[in-house]
């Protein structure tokens, strides 16, 4: 059972501008933000650096992505995270941008970049779901040859 | 070298630089102004400029300064360049003749509070070192990021833990024989690195800074008032920035810290090339963040920063001296200060250990200022030349 006191979505950014994203995840639901001028895509939400606000839209993400680069937090810096060894991970969405996520059923060990992973919601508190990634099965995700 | 830029550095105060000194910040600033005023000989009535680094209403008064402007800069382990260049474009529009940047921290006295999160939303445990969403995800503090990017260069380059070791050992040697030093007297081995604790993994222990206290300043002013005030001004010969958060967008943000529009800036102004370089102070709070420097600076190819700091060349005697006091892993942390006051240290000759002898030119980069998502920092490089 992870403590309430952890930080929740709300107490990370200054506005509700993330909250479509935050709502969908409490249906399991992964989204990013959209240009649709250039169908650029974004997380957090944000102006597109080409287009501005001008056509920003939430669209479904695959849930799916690649693993960039991790970190195995073994200081207790906060009380928060009561887990012995936090595995801080950044993926690279399928729609490409990178999320800072936790990669769950890992000790951090045995990683390689580029691994796929894929979403899984985790209730962190009543009302909050956050999304992390697990690696997905190989034979599951390898692409017809 | 002809600096297009017209800008030097005519005196610095560094205060005394340690764990818990149980002096306030405040002081510290005073202390290292008058040192500043004194080795520019200049009296607190030339002072017409004042560049706070971080944000405060008390310290006109609590420093009895009286000047034309006073400004609060802060983007993080970049402001001491920043205000280099700030200072530079008060005296170039003549809104000031002498501008003072000033720093003065006591981190090690005032820990960041290990509070549990309130849902109140009133007390965020470690504040403002959550950096925004990522800590949601238990990412606390500026190592977690560095080490997502030392992860990263060793999957594209084959980096090891023992090439970050060798940027600690290294740094270690220049500050085991610098008094004042955290590391004074205390060199470490390959060995000492690889059992080192795990902090965040690959990083360990010897792979990081810790905060201290202490107090800097810097006086501005034009060459020619320089020259008139002091026998050994030091040149600002360049000076560039680049904010990072480009890097979120194009996704090389753990492959990159923003170094090159900062550079390019800075070596165009400068009129010089890296091989031009005599000596390196880079922003390096982490051993990864030298390696990365090395390379996006061009002093060696990317992805052969370990092997280049292995061949010696960062260290004494070096094809490229680098963080020649210790730098903030082994000398002391007051931010971009450590690599801006030890640069002007070198340009003037007077380097207490470790002096490069006939170096002309040094290289300082500062990092920081984060962009919204943790790891978007911003870059700041300077040029500095020595007196002719």
């Amino acid at each position: 059972m992870i403590p309430v006191d952890r930080p929740l979505p709300g107490d990370v950014v200054e506005d509700a501008i993330d909250q479509p994203f935050w709502d969908a995840c409490r249906d399991h639901v992964l989204l990013i933000y959209r240009c649709r001028i250039c169908a650029e895509s974004f997380w957090p939400a944000g102006c597109c650096p080409q287009h501005g606000m001008q056509d920003m839209i939430w669209v479904t993400a695959s849930g799916g992505g690649t693993l960039h680069t991790w970190t195995v937090v073994h200081q207790k810096y906060s009380k928060s995270f009561t887990e012995e060894r936090t595995v801080v991970a950044v993926v690279k969405l399928d729609e490409g941008p990178l999320m800072h996520t936790n990669l769950i059923g890992s000790n951090g060990i045995d990683l390689q970049v580029g691994l796929p992973v894929g979403v899984v919601f985790q209730t962190i508190a009543s009302e909050s779901v956050i999304p992390v990634f697990q690696l997905r099965n190989q034979s599951e995700t390898s692409a017809p040859r | 070298m002809n600096s297009q830029l017209d800008v030097a550095i005519a005196g610095m105060g560094l205060t005394k630089q340690g764990r818990r000194l149980g002096i306030s910040r405040r002081e510290l600033r005073r202390q290292a102004l008058d040192l500043a005023l004194t080795d520019a000989n200049l009296q607190r009535s030339d002072i017409d400029g004042y560049i706070f680094i971080g944000a405060t209403p008390e310290d006109l008064r609590y420093l009895g300064l009286s000047p034309a402007f006073a400004y609060s800069l802060m983007t993080g382990g970049a402001s001491p360049v920043a205000s280099i260049l700030v200072a530079a474009g008060a005296v170039a529009t003549d809104q000031a003749r002498h501008v003072a940047c000033v720093y003065g921290e006591a981190y090690s006295s005032i820990p960041p509070k290990l509070n549990p999160h309130s849902n109140a939303g009133t007390e965020r445990d470690i504040k403002a070192y959550s950096y925004g969403y990522p800590y949601l995800y238990g990412m606390v503090g500026p190592a977690a990021t560095y080490a997502l990017a030392a992860r990263r260069h060793m999957s594209l380059y084959g980096t090891t833990s023992e090439d970050l070791g060798r940027v600690a050992v290294t740094e270690r040697e220049f500050a085991s024989v610098r008094p004042g030093a955290q590391g004074y007297g205390q060199p470490i081995t390959l060995d000492d690195h690889q059992d080192s604790r795990m902090i965040v993994d690959p990083l360990r222990l010897l792979d990081c800074s810790r905060p201290t206290d202490g107090g800097a300043a810097v006086i501005v002013t034009s060459s020619k008032r320089a020259a008139d005030l002091t026998d050994r001004p030091v040149e600002v010969l360049g000076a560039g920035t680049s904010h990072g958060i480009e890097s979120w967008w194009n996704g090389s943000m753990f492959e990159s810290m923003n170094v090159s529009r900062a550079a390019q800036r800075a070596f165009e102004q400068a009129q010089v090339g890296i091989e031009d370089i005599d000596v390196a102070q880079l922003y390096a709070p982490f051993t990864i963040a030298t390696l990365m420097q090395l390379e996006e600076y061009g002093f060696c190819k990317p992805g052969e920063g370990g092997s280049f700091v292995a061949a010696g060349h960062t260290g004494p005697g070096g094809t490229i001296p680098t963080n020649t006091g210790g730098g903030q892993l082994s000398g002391f942390y007051a931010t971009g200060f450590t690599p801006l006051s030890e640069g002007i240290l070198q340009m003037r000759g007077e380097a207490p250990s470790n002096q490069v002898v006939g170096a002309q030119t040094c290289l300082v980069s500062g990092s920081g200022g984060n962009g919204g998502i943790q790891g978007s920092w911003a870059h700041a490089a300077l040029i500095l030349g020595a007196a002719r």
